[in-house]
């Protein structure tokens, strides 16, 4: 009972019935073995005798010569998908366009601050964003290309229908290109498991200090990204003086993956502050020693989402906020989190949809009754 | 305890750097083949979504979940009365009880039998019940199978889950080895185990292993299972690679200056000790066929499940004598016949 990972880590114990600590369950028994690698070495020479001839990229699922298939989709895919960028080009995320009149939906916790990205048309046009709502819920944010007019904006269809097995196509790859896939299990709703930042802490506040000290970091988490070090000394969470690690814990908890905290810490007796970007606590755990089999990472919040479909198309974090679509060109979602190396999540329509035009629809005719003091 | 994960993460990377490198080269040699291209219209994709779709019912209730040694794992069950294929990481050795998940949340129980460790291939035997079990049908024509062929693999990635599941993945045929299927059904944790069916519904293949690229999954395909079929249902475990099962003698043997085959020596508690081998007899013949050189008498042993009967014939100071001899399991670490 000594750090701020503990409850989770228990709870993925009692449920899978197994004496270890949670990160080795995703890997469980397979991949990472000894005799995996010995197998390995046995069959280097069998390939080498005897060549037997393999698939070329081109033919494979996902490969040009199968993905001509869907071209004729692109009008109703890419055409209505933009990029979110930062200042510097580098993708974020995806938009999916909602309106001709710049409106677009993304996925909120990769862009908790709008103000400091841009969005890139297909057509070449580029946009600041300004934010009209935003749903922590959903981990969708409503936002509008300033100054832009005469998108194509996605047509919507029933997500409710989609059975197991239905092909899919998403937009991948900053939104140039096209993926496919299928409905890969129910759809269903996705607990949350709260934040975390990725840190083990003594159990003990630190004698001189009144802090509580880092006594491990995990890879890739969102400690390391802001640059704790274990030894740093943290002192308050979001302007809140911290004495001890379940205070870090509540603190850290009850806010959602992709918000940013600030962290003030003490190194080498020298006060020091940093921000943070939360992420999924199932996420953090999951990988803590930096082993991301999901080969391309996965998103800061891949959880606690009302109604989720799931998908095996191959996306990337930066795909989230794109479009999924039948092959008839009818968008049937937005992909939300990328999950693990077999799993995207996307949230059908009927989930936001109602409630997105309503935002959409107040922000076009703000009311009109209030007067000017 | 299971083995975590620092050590363990970088096992995985050694084995990914070494699959690169195979990776490369097979690219290579299909990048360089030009052939007529078929290319995909959307009829071929809804032709692909219909036969999985009819499919998928028939097949899902012979999925199930393992959990065995604080893994979780998947597996397949192909006949009536409960023979389960599942990959040989899974149990890791015969006798071994797993805790099994039928598709509605049903828990039973599972003992391994044989395993190959070649290849990866393993059979597993669920508790008895009166009901009969679901099942599916498995190929025997999966040498068969060509690249760029559609099938679909199933498991529980990550573990049972209820609300969620058995996973579905599409895809294609990328290649065929002599004891594997590489497809870019796209696998994780918890896979290992799970079956990969054509589109007659039958299994070609076990979820194995996979790379770091998403096309390298690596599925044991039927050809092993077949080939190590009764000695998988024997409970032997095999360890050599294209010699059977590799039974076990206990001499070892040198060449005399008469050119015969010669015990040298005779392990400690072993078969041949037990059936009263000893140093210095002549090996003339196994089962009626003359012995005449190391290798042959060698391959002639390995190429004999443990549990089989070997008649052998030896000269003990000019004498003949015949004898019964019953192969043991090979222990590990020993060489010697």
């Amino acid at each position: 009972m000594t750090n701020e990972e503990f409850r989770m880590t228990k709870e993925t114990r009692i449920l899978n019935d197994e004496p270890a600590a949670a990160p080795a369950r995703i890997h469980s028994s397979f991949v990472i073995r000894h005799s995996a690698l010995l197998f390995l070495l046995v069959s280097l020479p069998v390939f080498a005798e005897t060549p037997r001839p393999t698939l070329p990229l081109d033919q494979r699922t996902n490969g040009r010569d199968t993905l001509v298939a869907i071209e004729k989709l692109r009008p109703l895919t890419t055409a209505c998908t933009a990029r979110v960028e930062s200042p510097l080009g580098r993708a974020i995320c995806t938009a999916t366009i909602v309106g001709e009149d710049g409106y677009v939906l993304t996925k909120a916790s990769e862009v908790p601050d709008l103000a400091k990205t841009r969005v890139h048309f297909a057509d070449g046009r580029k946009a600041d964003l300004r934010e009209v709502h935003r749903d922590t819920a959903l981990d969708l944010v409503l936002a509008q290309a300033v100054g832009i007019t005469g998108l194509r904006a996605v047509s919507f269809g029933a997500a409710r229908p989609l059975t197991m097995g239905q092909w899919l196509c998403s937009v991948a790859n900053s939104a140039k290109e096209t993926r496919i896939g299928i409905v890969s299990a129910k759809p269903r709703r996705i607990p949350g498991t709260g934040a975390a930042l990725g840190i083990r802490m003594a159990e003990k506040a630190d004698e001189a200090t009144k802090g509580v000290r880092i006594i491990g970091i995990a890879s890739e988490s969102p400690a390391e990204a802001a640059g704790l070090h274990e030894g740093d000394v943290i002192l308050a969470i979001a302007g809140e003086l911290v004495d001890q690690f379940r205070r870090v814990h509540d603190l850290v908890n009850k806010r959602q993956p992709g918000d940013i905290v600030d962290v003030r810490f003490l190194r080498h007796e020298k006060e020091e502050t940093c921000r943070v970007r939360l992420a999924s606590r199932t996420k953090v755990l999951q990988n803590w020693e930096g082993e991301d089999f999901a080969n391309g990472g996965i998103s800061l919040r891949s959880d606690n989402f009302p109604q989720i479909l799931q998908h095996d198309i191959p996306l990337f974090p930066a795909d989230m906020g794109g479009p999924v679509a039948t092959l008839e060109g009818k968008v049937v979602g937005i992909n939300i989190a990328r999950v693990d190396r077999v799993t995207t999540f996307a949230l059908p329509v009927e989930a936001f949809w109602t409630d997105a035009q309503l935002w959409i629809k107040a922000d076009r005719h703000p009311p009109k009754a209030v007067l000017a003091e | 305890m299971h083995p975590l994960c620092s050590s363990f993460a970088r096992r995985a990377a050694t084995a990914l750097v070494v699959l690169q490198t195979v990776a490369g080269y097979s690219l290579a040699a299909g990048g360089s083949e030009k052939g007529p291209v078929p290319k995909a219209d959307i009829a071929t994709l809804l032709r692909v979504q219909s036969d999985v779709q009819k499919l998928l019912p028939q097949v899902r209730p012979a999925l199930v979940a393992i959990q065995s040694g604080g893994g979780t794992a998947s597996g397949v069950i192909i006949s009536a009365d409960g023979l389960l294929l599942t990959a040989a990481h899974v149990p890791g050795a015969p006798g071994k009880d797993m805790r099994v998940i039928l598709e509605d949340g049903s828990v039973t129980t599972a003992k391994s039998l044989g395993l190959d460790k070649t290849t990866d291939a393993a059979l597993g035997q669920l508790k008895a019940r009166t009901k009969p079990w679901p099942f599916v049908n498995l190929s025997r024509e999966v040498v068969k199978a060509q690249p760029g062929e559609w099938c679909f693999a199933l498991g529980h990635p990550g573990g049972f889950d209820k609300a969620r599941g058995p996973v579905l993945r599409v895809g294609k045929i990328i290649k065929q080895t002599a004891n594997s299927l590489h497809t870019d059904c796209v696998l994780m944790g918890g896979d290992s185990g799970g079956p990969l069916f054509n589109f007659n519904g039958e299994v070609i293949g076990i979820h194995s292993q996979i790379w770091e690229g998403r096309d390298q999954n690596v599925h044991v395909s039927m050809a092993p299972f077949l080939r190590s079929w009764d000695a998988m249902q024997k409970s032997q475990v095999i360890r050599v690679w294209g010699v059977g099962s590799g039974g076990y003698l206990g001499v070892a043997t040198v060449m005399s200056d008469d050119v015969e085959l010669e015990v040298a020596d005779v392990i400690d508690g072993s078969p041949a000790q037990k059936a009263g081998v000893r140093m210095g007899d002549v090996i003339l013949s196994v089962n009626g066929d003359a012995m005449t050189d190391q290798q042959q008498f060698t391959a002639t042993v390995r190429a004999r499940a443990a549990g089989d009967t070997l008649k052998i014939k030896l000269r003990t100071s000019g004498k003949e004598r015949e004898l019964s001899v019953q192969l043991a399991q090979r222990p590990e670490e020993e060489e010697g016949q």
